[in-house]
């Protein structure tokens, strides 16, 4: 009995030895996500992890990642706050490139993108280039024009240009007595600034609205009062907002104070988000928005449940974090990277290599263009703010 | 190690900027203008390496003395309020060069790309290291330089006849007056080596995130600047680099996997260092301390 005993154990300690060699072995691709989780922009950053996360956990749940050898790895994903400020972005870009994580994705502010994405070598395999050499595939930062900074940069943000192009075309077909856009900018956020100069503006007047003024603020304003009475004294037929949620919901409820009730009001693209619904969904009640994102079909639905339990809420930036795990899960497995330690560096190159190579990727509202200059031209619809819910008013493509 | 030969530039940087601020407090005046004088070196040692071709150096020698030229203007109109009259002066003032960078462009187009200042967007492409070759470990080594460097004028001023006037001002200006101590030229130019320290280091920090914007040098950068010279202690020159490396290295980075804690903890931390060290981290005693220890007999006696 005592021999039989014995055996047992040993055959089970012999069986655990095993096991943990095999768990030993399983191999792990490590992803960096990174973004503002704290300060007045904070639900990017935590929207994006919970995207991640969700991605990674189904692609995980699937057998991972398929390695060079024929192995497959997990994802792990290890997000950094970087505050929304260009020298944490910068710190935790350093950091990241000296752990063994194959890719970064992120960050969520443009302001952040700007400087990190200039420590990047500017040319790839330029040796003369002493700058960074990490693949970025930025989920967020919106800013136009900002991938061509490195060519170790990606974005998958939506281009704004073309939305808006698009929104103010079909506006002005659909309400063809409306002549006059009134604009309201946020002016010390790099992307709610840019937005509103070079493209809402720009594109309003190329559509054949005249421009009856502009008014600013800035994204720490708590008082509109003064912005609102130059808006209401314009009496614009269109008040467009180039501005994140935080502000847009200030200016929106001083509208309401004021009785400033333009006949469209038009809003910027990550403002339809849930935030602005959580904040001000009175007030927002009929802006209209274009976004890369809407849960309109299975795809989007799923990802949107998916990632409501990691906590975090889906909108155009967090699901485009989301769509970024597919895409690289998708570059990792074409371009045959081997997941071994001693192999980072090399399989970064091909990470960058493989999203450099992309024409068209699949995306949650259907496929995306890749650009020459690493930017995404993504399928966008028109959302408007009814009942507390963001619905779709018409979806032009 | 990147990681950790970035992390000393950061700490650099923000030492030369709380230095700026070490020697005007020594004169007993609180200045918020270092992060204005701050962005003028930023924008002038940028502009200099990315338009108009300059090499590091002269770029920062440029930029150090602009700062100081603008500090040595500021001062005199400023430094003839005291207080909290000078403290909003100077913050004023600070404001005044962020809303002018805020409208400043200047952009020249190079090899089809545009380059320089543009307004609220900012100032990209500042990649003077990376595009000669510079290591992480080569621009830490040369900010770390000009540290040492200016930390050692510093200490040599400190221990002078004139760090002792200066002291001396700071101390009671009545009695320092009443001692035949000229106040004002004392005052302007402990404000213009400060503009200078602040012109070097901005000039440092644009080459060093290589994108700039108005925003990076608000009243924050200008109540950081304040903060490590306070928080590191008026005793010494080498307290500002201790607070730096307790604020960047510590409370910044080294709490960074804490998450959101890291916001709260990093003010209650702060409050709790200014309680257990009120006269700062290398106070009176301390000094005495580690000129006992390091020092041997003489620092003993």
């Amino acid at each position: 009995m005592k021999k039989i005993a014995l055996k047992g154990i040993t055959a089970a300690v012999a069986l655990a030895f095993a096991a943990g060699g095999a768990l030993a072995q399983e191999k792990t691709i490590k992803i960096a996500g990174f973004g503002a989780k704290s300060g007045v922009v904070r639900s990017f950053g935590i929207n994006s992890e919970a995207a991640m996360l969700a991605a990674a956990d189904q692609i995980n749940k699937a057998g991972g990642v398929a390695l060079a050898d024929g192995s497959k790895a997990k994802i792990k994903i290890d997000y950094y706050d970087d505050r929304c400020t260009a020298e944490e972005g910068i710190s935790v870009a350093r950091r990241m490139a000296g752990t063994d994580a194959l890719v970064g994705v992120g960050p969520t502010c443009s302001n952040v993108a700007e400087p990190l994405f200039g420590i990047l070598q500017k040319k790839a395999g330029d040796a003369s280039d002493s700058g960074l050499q990490f693949p970025i595939f930025s989920d967020v930062a919106i800013k136009g024009g900002l991938a061509r900074i490195s060519e170790w940069s990606f974005r998958n943000v939506p281009n704004e240009m073309t939305m808006y192009s698009s929104m103010f075309y079909w506006l002005k077909q659909k309400h063809p007595e409306m002549k006059t856009v009134f604009g309201g900018v946020e002016e010390d956020f790099a992307h709610s600034r840019a937005t509103w100069y070079v493209v809402m503006k720009d594109r309003a007047a190329a559509n054949g609205y005249t421009i009856a003024g502009e008014t600013k603020w800035l994204l720490a304003d708590t008082n509109f009062a003064t912005q609102v009475r130059e808006m209401k004294k314009a009496n614009a037929d269109v008040v467009a907002i180039s501005a994140h949620p935080f502000s847009t919901c200030g200016v929106l409820k001083e509208m309401q104070r004021q009785g400033v009730k333009p006949k469209l009001l038009v809003g910027l693209t990550s403002t339809s988000s849930l935030e602005t619904m959580q904040g001000c969904a009175k007030q927002a009640e009929g802006m209209m928005i274009p976004t890369s994102f809407a849960p309109v079909n299975k795809e989007g639905k799923a990802a949107a449940d998916a990632t409501a339990k990691f906590k975090g809420s889906a909108d155009l930036h967090s699901m485009a974090a989301w769509e970024n795990m597919f895409i690289l899960k998708q570059v990792m497995e074409s371009e045959k990277i081997s997941g071994n330690p001693k192999d980072v560096q090399a399989d970064r190159r091909k990470i960058r290599d493989g999203l450099a190579k992309l024409k068209v990727t699949k995306g949650l509202l259907g496929d995306t263009k890749r650009t020459e200059d690493r930017e995404a031209d993504k399928p966008y619809l028109f959302v408007q703010a009814k009942g507390g819910n963001w619905v779709v008013l018409h979806n032009p493509l | 190690m990147d990681f950790y030969f970035g992390l000393a530039q950061i700490i650099g940087v923000h030492t030369l900027l709380g230095l700026s601020a070490y020697i005007v407090l020594l004169t007993g005046q609180v200045s918020m203008a270092q992060a204005g004088f701050f962005a003028v070196g930023a924008y002038a040692a940028g502009m200099l390496t990315v338009l108009a071709g300059w090499a590091i150096l002269p770029a920062l020698a440029a930029s150090s003395l602009l700062g100081a030229a603008v500090a040595c203007a500021v001062g005199f109109p400023a430094l003839r309020v005291k207080g909290l009259m000078l403290v909003i002066a100077t913050l004023a003032f600070g404001e005044a060069v962020r809303l002018f960078f805020f409208n400043f462009d200047y952009q020249v187009a190079r090899g089809g790309v545009k380059l320089g200042p543009l307004g609220g967007e900012g100032f990209r492409q500042i990649r003077y290291f990376p595009e000669n070759g510079w290591t992480t470990m080569q621009v830490m080594l040369f900010i770390w330089i000009f540290v040492v460097l200016v930390m050692a004028i510093l200490w040599w001023l400190d221990r002078s006849r004139y760090g002792a006037v200066l002291r001396a001002v700071g101390e009671d200006e009545l009695a320092a007056q009443s001692v035949g101590i000229n106040l004002t030229a004392v005052k302007v130019s402990a404000m213009t080596i400060g503009g200078a320290i602040a012109g070097l280091g901005g000039g440092i920090y644009a080459h060093y995130t290589t994108h700039i914007e108005h925003a990076s040098f608000g009243i924050l950068l200008a109540t950081f600047a304040l903060a490590y010279p306070i928080l590191g202690g008026l005793g010494s020159v080498f307290g500002t680099v201790v607070a730096a490396i307790f604020v960047q290295g510590f409370l910044v980075e080294g709490l960074r996997f804490l998450g959101d804690w890291r916001n709260l903890l990093f003010g209650a931390l702060i409050v709790l260092a200014m309680n257990l060290r009120p006269k700062g981290f290398l106070d009176a005693p301390t000094l005495r301390w580690i000129r006992r220890v390091f020092g041997g007999k003489r620092g003993a006696a």
